[in-house]
């Protein structure tokens, strides 16, 4: 894009924190003049988040929360990639299994949770089950994508070479997939973060969707926000870390994919 | 590729998934995995049983407001994003940050701020719908052709005539790409309210899901798939009612 200039290069450093302060602000006051039962203002919400840290509530049922999300989104890219490079590579393997994966997909993930509950129980395992679900189809489809839009010529040099199985696919394919491959892992573990949370307030309230809970019985909204915020802050810090991967692994190839 | 082998090859995998579905249906039995005949066969009794489709149609109803309601939003509030940078600059840390935020999250803080009522589950709609239409607009607008928008600005148009004769036109086929999106996103986030405080098509997810049988739940999911697939359809087909020469460049 030409036509961005020096001032609006250097629009974040200036406009970014004016925006978060303005916005605190008008929570601050707004905040301020409801009940706390209603609205918490971000000093309260700070000082709560604060407490939650030091207490050890708030680090421990992340460390906890955080084992079912790693374990489900593992099993998730485990099984999509072979099966995305599956549909990738053949036309016709695509064609015959598209239909069902987007009748699968349509399907609100949260809807399947009374199944997971009868297939795996309401503790661990059920909610292993549903991180694996809402992040699967994101990490399939971004594969699927990537593996079909191999460039031809690289393939078709690859075949004058005599290039086959294993290797074709380890020296080619792959590595031509590779940054839809990582937009899907991107995009999947911001799912994962998000079902982490879904899959404690949908099968038995444990670690930080307990504290969601009863922090809404108690009518306490500076923890919820606390935690709602923690949450969606561990989201991006996962986000962002794949970005980091992706630019350390695929240097060649770091552009902005929306 | 032929059409008719992409056809054949689709009826096929259909087919297969259905055999398998009724297959392995038996072998797990009702409780575990009902089979295909046995949620044909409770369906009717179902639909009966738990009133399926008025509460449907009740659960669509306050769809729909909260999706409206979010896509207004999202495309104002993304053409402005994307074509004043200060606007841009003051909002984008807010909207990055609500759209990581997790629906379900909301929902027990969105009970408290809004009671169990209309206004909360159109609110949870809305807060599923508007990032997705938000920043596919954004994207669309940062990106609008400088010679339109010049060439308007030379025959004298107002702010309003440009937005409606210039920026639309050029963000049609972005902004239909987020509400696509963004439908997809308002069902799951009805489903995730509805199951949590058990009202409406959510409530019925719930109430089959303690039945002994899973025929029931098994024919609720198929019912929300359908409802999906076809809003999505109808969805497409007034965007190419509307403007169809972008038929092809919608493909996202």
């Amino acid at each position: 894009m030409r036509h961005l200039s020096l001032s609006e290069k250097s629009r974040p450093y200036l406009l970014f924190p004016m925006s978060i302060i303005l916005g605190l602000s008008i929570w601050e006051i707004g905040g301020r003049s409801m009940s706390d039962a209603l609205l918490a203002p971000p000093s309260a919400v700070l000082l709560r988040f604060m407490e939650m840290v030091a207490d050890g509530s708030l680090p421990l049922a992340f460390a906890s929360s955080v084992q079912h999300m790693a374990l489900g989104y593992a099993l998730a890219i485990i099984v999509a990639i072979p099966l995305g490079i599956a549909l990738g590579r053949s036309p016709s393997v695509a064609a015959a299994c598209e239909p069902v994966i987007n009748a699968i997909y349509a399907i609100p993930p949260v809807a399947f949770v009374p199944f997971l509950i009868v297939w795996f129980g309401l503790y661990f395992e059920g909610r292993v089950a549903l991180v694996f679900l809402m992040c699967f189809f994101e990490i399939l489809i971004n594969i699927h994508q990537g593996v079909r839009n191999v460039d031809r010529g690289l393939l078709e040099a690859a075949a004058s070479f005599d290039l086959r199985g294993i290797r074709l696919y380890r020296k080619v394919v792959i590595p031509a997939a590779l940054p839809f491959i990582f937009t899907g892992l991107r995009v999947g573990a911001g799912r994962a973060v998000n079902a982490m949370i879904t899959a404690e307030l949908f099968f038995a309230a444990v670690n930080i969707g307990k504290l969601l809970k009863n922090s809404g019985n108690a009518f306490d909204t500076a923890s919820m926000f606390s935690i709602i915020l923690s949450v969606s802050i561990f989201g991006l810090i996962c986000q962002e870390t794949v970005r980091f991967a992706e630019r350390r692994l695929l240097p060649w190839h770091h552009q902005e994919t929306p | 590729m032929s059409t008719t082998r992409t056809w054949m090859l689709r009826l096929v995998g259909i087919g297969t998934f259905l055999l398998i579905w009724e297959i392995g249906g038996r072998i797990l039995g009702d409780a575990l995995f009902a089979p295909l005949s046995s949620v044909i066969k409770t369906y009717p009794e179902m639909v009966e049983e738990y009133q399926l489709f008025q509460e449907l149609s009740i659960s669509m109803r306050q769809l729909l407001i909260g999706y409206f309601l979010g896509c207004t939003v999202g495309v104002s509030v993304g053409t402005a994003m994307g074509r004043s940078s200060l606007i841009d600059g003051l909002l984008q840390p807010w909207v990055s940050m609500l759209f990581a935020t997790s629906i379900a999250a909301l929902v027990p803080l969105f009970i408290l701020l809004f009671g169990f009522d209309l206004a909360f589950r159109v609110a949870i709609v809305f807060m599923s719908t508007v990032w997705y239409v938000l920043l596919n607009t954004y994207h669309g607008a940062r990106g609008v052709d400088r010679q339109l928008l010049e060439t308007a600005r030379a025959f004298n148009a107002t702010p309003l005539q440009t937005f409606r004769l210039v920026l639309l036109p050029a963000l049609y086929p972005y902004i239909l790409a987020g509400m696509r999106n963004g439908l997809a996103h308002a069902i799951r986030a009805m489903v995730i309210v509805e199951m949590y405080i058990i009202v409406g098509f959510g409530g019925i997810v719930f109430h089959t899901g303690l039945e002994v049988e899973t025929a029931p739940l098994i024919g609720a999911l198929v019912t929300i798939m359908v409802v999906g697939v076809l809003l999505t359809e109808v969805l497409k087909a007034l965007g190419r009612l509307i403007a169809p020469w972008y038929e092809r460049t919608q493909h996202a």
